[in-house]
């Protein structure tokens, strides 16, 4: 047990591969042992694929390939797919052979030129479909089959090969999020049983989810190679797809997720501050950051979600350690904050005793955009007081709902322009008035 | 969900294939009537029941104390008829054979020998066997050099349109047509160097016919074209995996461009020994599989033999034809293959586009 524990299931050393003069892959050297469920992720491009074809010798690869301690060489094709089973992306099967027909070619490098299939082959065949649940497709066309049916049909094929090593290309390219999780809850089992699966897979969610080490390959070389949370990373996930990354952790799920920025407008030099608070000015921020808008935000709970989610933009955030309230130093900080700000966005936000003072610090706005997407008093929980600041803040501020909110930034922020004197003036004066009756109580 | 019993009968079931048995049984039996029917008739009509004892004793199967047939009777049916009639069934089973197993490993239903040029390149190595006197120094110049003709054609065409591995119907279809034009051009070139008596000697090449055919012609090509049919039908697995292309087939152990190298060897083989001695005879080998296809379905262990046994019945029923249809006068087996096969194959064209269908 002990020796064949220090043999790797599978090796590679400095597996190098070109087309036409192009290096796909450069010098790979990778060792993957028993019961591990490999993910290969990297940008289009990267040589998931190409190293999964070189695996199984499709490919002719320069450098070595170790098979359990044995050159793959110096195999046949059949002492190959004994060996290892592969599931390619998009087969096209259009002859109509019945689906357990196309199982059972996967006992083909178990016989012999003339050997008929066996009673066991029938077996095997059979519990490979059981496993997948396609057994009730058996005697249907594959080419009849869905998306989905057919490729646990493949996937049921390569199960009856009955191979040590499983290699999965893109295996859920086009399947439905259920199908999806499916295979990979297939694959996942396979490799605590004791199989070694080597997946390339796109999604990074569902590789972080299921697989036990993850390799991410860029230009043909392992960037990075281990398990799901040190390899995805913020930074190398940026790195190997050129686009600024965010790799955090779902606060519903616990599970790994990925976000992507998506600039839908330039960046502009325009500084807008938002008032949030209980998840009310996530998506705020997001949408203002992603449309190029200069962002601050406050003054958020250490502890809130909206908090966690300035950080992770990077944003600006005037911040107050949990349950300790709002101070009068904080409060100063926040306000300086409005007024070097264009335009302020006030949340959806719940009103308690302890954000009073960001409805008292949204008066200090130059421009205020108030989101409303429940009505006021549903959300007031202070007997009244905060309502009848927000009313006030309500006569001079346009209302909008989250939906609307990006239209009617820019068309708050193009009037600025146009009536800037009279407006600013206005303002002056009643916030002259105003603020002094606030700040005295 | 099934039930335990259920699921041992559903993976049984694939391979029961008790629709394709009946198939092949009625193809058994069809063939051998339509063999004694086409030994029967013609000019002078055997009843049936006479042409089956001639063709029984003569065979050695049965003897008579005083044969209830005469002479003339034996010769024509013995001697005349039933050598043609053999050597239609074993000319149309190779046809078709050969057609079905290039049909699988190009996973096109278009794919014929006469298309990828094999025909074309057995012709020519016939004429050459006539222009360099081959002939009159061994019956068995012609056959070999017909079918080196056809595998040197068929390599030509599959190095073309096969590059590392991958290879492109279209491209096969078109270097087809190109090498055929060229090799058809070096046949006629080499035919304006022939006498007379050769050009004739050539002539059942340029289109197909079975008059005239003996049982010399039988024994020159019956045991190697068996064996080659042989040969073809073992590759049946491997061409159903085949079916799942390339890379899938490589996946479960087999080497797809080897494989289709002795599949490409054996289908010229079967398809130059055929032709050295009937000519060219178009369309069997491309619709007869197709119509088997639609009828037993993809599976190559039971559509190659299905596939051998209706050209057989096929090329009979069309030899039959070409002789009765204006008698006294004979046409040609392949004028009536064409006329019947050219119409089919428009007409999976029109459905191959219909369906959107590329080559």
């Amino acid at each position: 047990m002990a020796g064949a524990e220090a043999i790797p299931r599978l090796k590679t050393e400095k597996l190098t591969l070109a087309f036409q003069g192009k290096p796909v892959l450069k010098g790979i050297d990778l060792t993957v042992r028993a019961g591990e469920f490999l993910g290969l992720i990297g940008p289009n491009g990267a040589g998931k694929t190409t190293l999964l074809k070189c695996l199984n010798g499709i490919y002719p690869s320069q450098g070595k390939i170790w098979l359990q301690g044995v050159d793959l060489k110096n195999l046949t094709e059949k002492e190959i797919a004994v060996r290892i089973g592969v599931m390619h992306q998009n087969v096209q099967v259009t002859f109509p052979f019945p689906a357990g027909e196309v199982v059972l070619m996967g006992r083909y490098p178990h016989l012999k030129r003339l050997q008929r299939e066996s009673g066991q082959d029938y077996r095997i065949a059979r519990e490979s479909m059981e496993y997948t649940d396609t057994l009730q497709f058996a005697q249907r066309p594959i080419s009849e089959l869905s998306g989905g049916e057919r490729q646990r049909v493949l996937f049921a094929k390569v199960l009856a090969q009955e191979p040590e090593i499983i290699l999965l290309d893109e295996p859920t390219a086009s399947l439905d999020i259920r199908h999806q999780e499916q295979i990979f809850q297939y694959a996942g089992v396979l490799a605590a049983q004791g199989k070694t699966v080597i997946a390339a897979v796109h999604d990074l969610k569902i590789a972080a989810r299921y697989c036990t080490r993850l390799v991410l390959l860029k230009d043909g070389e392992i960037l990075a190679d281990g398990v799901p949370e040190g390899v995805l990373t913020s930074e190398n996930v940026s790195e190997a797809y050129g686009v600024r990354a965010l790799v955090y952790r779902n606060a519903m799920t616990g599970l790994m997720d990925v976000y992507l920025p998506v600039p839908k407008q330039a960046a502009k030099r325009i500084r807008l501050h938002v008032i949030g608070g209980g998840g009310s000015g996530s998506d705020i921020m997001r949408s203002l950051v992603e449309h190029g808008y200069e962002v601050s935000a406050g003054v958020l709970s250490e502890e809130d979600s909206d908090f966690k989610c300035a950080q992770f933009f990077g944003i600006d955030c005037v911040s107050a350690p949990p349950f300790s309230g709002i101070s009068e130093a904080v409060l100063e900080h926040n306000v300086r904050k409005i007024q070097k700000a264009q335009l302020t966005v006030l949340g959806n936000i719940y009103f308690g005793e302890s954000n009073l003072r960001n409805l008292e610090a949204a008066l200090q706005a130059p421009r205020l955009i108030l989101v409303e997407d429940d009505f006021p008093q549903a959300r007031d929980f202070t007997n009244g007081k905060a309502l009848a600041l927000y009313r006030t803040l309500r006569k001079r501020a346009r209302v909008t709902t989250s939906a609307g909110l990006i239209t009617t930034v820019e068309e708050v922020l193009a009037q600025g322009d146009r009536v800037d004197g009279e407006k600013e003036a206005d303002a002056a004066e009643v916030f002259g008035s105003e603020r002094a009756v606030l700040l005295q109580t | 969900m099934l039930a335990e019993g259920d699921k041992r009968r559903v993976m049984q079931n694939i391979k029961a294939h008790s629709h394709e048995k009946k198939v092949i049984v009625l193809l058994v039996l069809g063939l051998l009537l339509v063999v004694v029917v086409a030994t029967a008739l013609g000019a002078v009509t055997v009843p049936l029941n006479k042409t089956v004892e001639i063709i029984l004793k003569d065979l050695g199967v049965v003897k008579f104390e005083q044969a209830p047939f005469s002479a003339s009777q034996e010769a024509i049916i013995f001697f005349v008829r039933f050598p043609r009639v053999v050597v239609a069934v074993l000319v149309g089973a190779a046809l078709a054979l050969a057609g079905a197993v290039m049909q699988g490993m190009f996973r096109n239903p278009l794919a014929d020998p006469g298309i990828i040029g094999i025909s074309s390149g057995a012709s020519l190595g016939a004429v050459l066997a006539i222009a360099w006197g081959l002939t009159a120094k061994s019956l068995y110049f012609m056959p070999l050099l017909a079918t080196a003709g056809a595998f040197m054609a068929a390599l030509v065409i599959y190095g073309l349109s096969a590059r590392g591995g991958k290879f492109s119907v279209l491209t096969l279809v078109l270097a087809g047509i190109a090498v055929s034009t060229f090799i058809g051009a070096l046949t006629s070139l080499t035919l304006t160097f022939l006498n007379e008596y050769q050009v004739r000697e050539y002539l059942f090449w340029s289109v197909g016919s079975l008059s005239g055919r003996r049982w010399e012609h039988v024994r020159l090509v019956a045991l190697p074209v068996l064996i080659s049919m042989l040969m073809l039908m073992l590759f049946a697995r491997d061409l159903n995996v085949l079916l799942l292309g390339e890379e899938e087939a490589q996946s479960v152990g087999l080497n797809p461009a080897k494989t289709r190298k002795w599949l490409l060897f054996f289908a010229s083989v079967t398809t130059a020994l055929a032709v050295s001695v009937s000519g060219h005879i178009a369309f069997v080998g491309l619709i007869v599989p197709h119509v088997m296809r639609l009828l037993v379905g993809p599976d190559h262990r039971v559509l190659l033999p299905a596939s051998a046994l209706a050209g057989a019945l096929f090329l009979v029923i069309c030899d039959l034809v070409a002789r009765i249809v204006v008698m006294p006068l004979e046409i040609e087996v392949g004028i009536v293959t064409s006329l019947l096969g050219a119409p089919y194959f428009l007409f999976l064209l029109y459905r191959a586009k219909k369906e959107g269908v590329s080559l």
